[in-house]
């Protein structure tokens, strides 16, 4: 990569210093000169056409000089970016299975773009998409087109407005959450959903209501109010908010409270911690995005960014593989599983993996992982393999039991 | 569990296969332009010494006027006036080349000093790599004023190759439409560095050029499709024999005839194939992928993380939307489920699963410390019970079961 940097300085700086045009018009100015000269002394002509040639041809000269130079380090240029990507084919496509799914990656797209924010592109995306499909059914249908084009639109209506409209109050809140400091429409909206957040053990309702609370007690709006003002409103929102809280986080609102008493010395108290937490307002965004998220059945990160990350750190493995299977001739013999196991950071590892410590195989809908009464877990297949049917040492204790004592375990 | 610290390692070298095309187009754009700044001087040079000594012979000789000298002299003058103008806005565009070079290697250095996957830098770089992607994805689909937009909202101008895809989709677009103009305009520029592609573009844009001439079924048309095959296309006789045959044999059938490989001949789709031909050329002459890479990344991104648990049919207890203490797992997530679908999953040996696991009666495995926490703060839980969060039911603590895997 140094090795790159470097040529291509050395290249800009020759390109840059390039001489050629100044040598163009080197060239014009002899050839005016003479055709003046010329024209004033038509008896000298011949000298000077004479003369002309030979400085015409040296500034040709000279501009090929220069291209030569220029020349010579565009190639050291490539040079190096042969170097860089020695060994690094571009990708090959043999195995590529997307192609045909078009329109599914289109709407992860338009629905990453969604999630991102960036409602403008999104609407620009979706809008072409739907003039390229209604081009489409045009070319295809001809003259049926137009009762066609109603239905093809909604087939695999790219994000539907309801997914768009959700994700628009998502921003919404969050926009009021960090650049107004209002939470008011957060706490709404974990109010409407609060039955569905209570199933996930969600304490976002609390936690924001808290932000609140400790939000006016420092003043509110204008931070610069008078404490003993904040106070009082943060105790009059305590009284008519929190009682709902009570019987789930007694503890907490108890602290809450507590802290009065050490309102003017606040800084000392065991009671800092909730009071000034810099990065609380960016801690209760974030579980607000990731709430919402999953009320959606989305995950809080946008998939296509992990995916396309992931598929960044795989590569070099894949390329790898695909190089040495070439080269031995032989194909994976199992169409559904990737035949290395690929190091991805632990961040990226979201469901447990069970691999039959038996068979080395991973456990599937159809090949499920079974519990024996002793606590160990082995893939039913090994399980059916072992015991044949009858009474069977668990591979792993001294435990003996009868596969129909196994049960089926989800993991 | 252990996450083992080779995992997180970002080698930088390898992580760059993606992004070759990204120094690699411009510099082609470089090279092209010098190639043409070269031909440019050198046909002026041809020109001008010649007449020059012409010119001075002539005069030598006294077979020519003053009058004549000069007119010579000032041919010669604007000439060069015209190279000087063309060599000027050649540079410019060089300098722009060059400097967006710049910045792209400059964006690949960064990478370098990154060292761990981890690093908030990486996934700041990493999000800048997708937004290429996408640009790239778009441009390539014919989305363009998305991709402009989302280019310039992100600010990634200089990293994806706007100019370069729009000129593409328009010349594919005008075959599309079957105009040959654009494409032959093209492969005249591209002369040089067509004659190493194997692909035949020229001969196929000119033999279809024929063929429409011959399609008007016009006895006047047929002679001056035969010139223009006598120009155009015997010139490759030793390359293209077969079909320089059959596009002599074309002339003795009509436009409806039902007699292959003529009917195929006189296909309106033999322009989508020109077009794509065209497309797949261009691409190749760049040094572009011929696949979108956003596919490329994607589709090793989506085994690499998909679980034999993504398309079960029963849900998985580590990764659901059920529970706050698990994250939603991106190949579940309703964007890429469907894609994934088809996909192969990733290969593991060793199980992964939460510490100290525990089974509910009901098959259910989870690691003890989350479920309690998790029933702790679910509010309708009683003290000594706990909530399964995948499936709702309620065990008392005493039911849970340690479970051992290995």
């Amino acid at each position: 990569m140094d090795l790159v940097q470097k040529e291509h300085e050395r290249l800009s700086k020759k390109i840059k210093a390039s001489q050629s045009i100044n040598n163009v018009q080197i060239t014009i100015d002899s050839l005016q000169a003479a055709r003046d000269a010329i024209a004033s002394d038509p008896s000298q002509a011949s000298i000077t056409l004479a003369k002309l040639q030979s400085s015409v041809k040296s500034s040709f000269d000279s501009i090929n000089d220069s291209l030569k130079e220029t020349h010579s380090s565009l190639n050291k240029y490539s040079k190096s970016l042969d170097k860089l990507f020695k060994d690094k084919p571009l990708p090959s496509t043999e195995h590529d299975a997307l192609s045909s799914q078009e329109h599914l990656i289109n709407r992860a797209i338009a629905m990453h773009l969604l999630r991102e924010g960036q409602f403008a592109v999104a609407a620009t995306f979706l809008s072409e998409m739907a003039k390229k499909k209604a081009m489409e059914s045009q070319q295809q249908a001809g003259s049926s087109a137009s009762e066609n084009a109603a239905t093809l639109l909604d087939i695999d209506e790219v994000p539907s407005n309801e997914v768009r409209k959700q994700f628009a109050t998502m921003y919404y809140i969050l926009h009021e959450m960090k650049e107004n400091n209002n939470l008011l429409p957060a706490i709404q909206w974990s109010r409407d959903n609060s039955e569905a957040l209570e199933a996930r053990g969600s304490n976002l309702e609390f936690e924001l209501c808290r932000l609140q609370f400790v939000w006016l007690f420092h003043g509110g709006p204008d931070r610069q109010g008078p404490i003993p003002t904040g106070r009082q409103v943060a105790l009059e929102y305590a009284r008519r908010e929190f009682q709902t809280f009570l019987p789930r986080y007694l503890r907490e609102v108890q602290q809450l409270m507590g802290a009065m008493a050490f309102c003017p010395n606040l800084q000392d108290s065991p009671y800092r911690v909730i009071f000034n937490n810099p990065s609380a307002w960016e801690d209760v965004a974030h579980s607000f995005t990731r709430e919402f998220c999953s009320l959606l059945g989305l995950s809080a990160d946008s998939p296509l960014y992990v995916a396309a990350t992931a598929g960044a750190i795989a590569l070099p493995t894949l390329l790898k593989l695909q190089t040495i299977m070439k080269a031995k001739r032989t194909e994976w013999t199992t169409e559904n599983e990737l035949p290395v196991e690929i190091p991805l950071p632990p961040s990226y590892l979201f469901h447990s993996i069970f691999v039959c410590p038996v068979s080395k195989e991973q456990t599937t809908d159809e090949n499920p992982p079974m519990m024996m009464p002793c606590g160990h877990v082995i893939a039913e297949e090994s399980l059916k393999r072992l015991c044949k049917g009858s009474r069977f040492k668990c591979p792993y204790c001294p435990n003996e039991s009868h596969p129909r004592e196994a049960k089926k375990v989800f993991l | 569990m252990a996450a083992d610290l080779t995992s997180t390692k970002l080698n930088a070298e390898n992580h760059l296969l993606l992004d070759q095309p990204l120094l690699r187009l411009p510099h082609e754009l470089a090279r092209k332009n010098f190639k043409s700044v070269q031909r440019f001087v050198e046909r002026e040079r041809e020109y001008v010494l010649p007449a020059l000594k012409e010119t001075n012979n002539a005069l030598q000789s006294n077979d020519q006027t003053l009058d004549q000298t000069l007119a010579a002299l000032d041919a010669m003058i604007s000439r060069m006036q015209c190279l000087k103008r063309k060599m000027e806005t050649l540079h410019q565009e060089e300098k722009m080349i060059h400097s967006q070079s710049r910045k792209r290697i400059k964006h690949l250095e960064t990478l370098h000093q990154i060292h761990s996957l981890a690093d908030v830098k990486y996934d700041q770089w990493a999000r800048v790599r997708l937004d290429r992607l996408v640009v790239d994805h778009m441009l390539r689909s014919g989305y363009t004023d998305s991709a402009r937009q989302l280019a310039q909202e992100k600010d990634i101008e200089d990293l994806v190759d706007l100019n370069v895809f729009v000129q593409c989709q328009r010349i594919s677009e005008s075959l599309r439409h079957g105009e040959t103009k654009d494409a032959l305009q093209w492969c005249n520029e591209n002369k040089a560095a067509l004659k190493k592609s194997q692909h035949n573009l020229e001969f196929e844009l000119r033999l279809q050029q024929y063929i429409e001439m011959v399609r008007t079924g016009d006895k006047g048309r047929f002679v001056e499709a035969m010139a223009h095959a006598k120009r155009f296309l015997a010139p490759s006789i030793d390359l293209q024999s077969t079909e320089i045959h059959r596009a002599a044999g074309l002339l003795a059938f009509p436009r409806d005839t039902k007699a292959e490989p003529y009917k195929s001949m006189y296909a309106p789709n033999r322009w989508t194939y020109l077009s794509d031909l065209f497309v797949r050329t261009h691409h190749e002459l760049l040094s572009l992928p011929s696949q979108p890479l956003l596919h490329i990344a994607l589709s090793a991104g989506l085994s690499a993380l998909k679980t034999p648990s993504c398309h079960s049919a029963y849900t998985s207890s580590s990764s659901n939307s059920l529970s706050t203490t698990t994250s939603v797992c991106p190949i579940c997530s309703t964007e890429l489920h469907e894609l994934a679908r088809n996909m192969p999953y990733a290969h593991h040996t060793k199980s992964y699963v939460e510490s100290d696991p525990i089974v509910l009666p009901n098959g259910r495995v989870y690691g003890q410390q989350r479920l309690l926490e998790m029933s702790s703060k679910v509010g309708c839980v009683d003290a000594g019970k706990v909530k399964d969060p995948t499936t709702g039911e309620v065990f008392e603590k005493g039911e849970m079961k340690k479970v051992y895997i290995m």
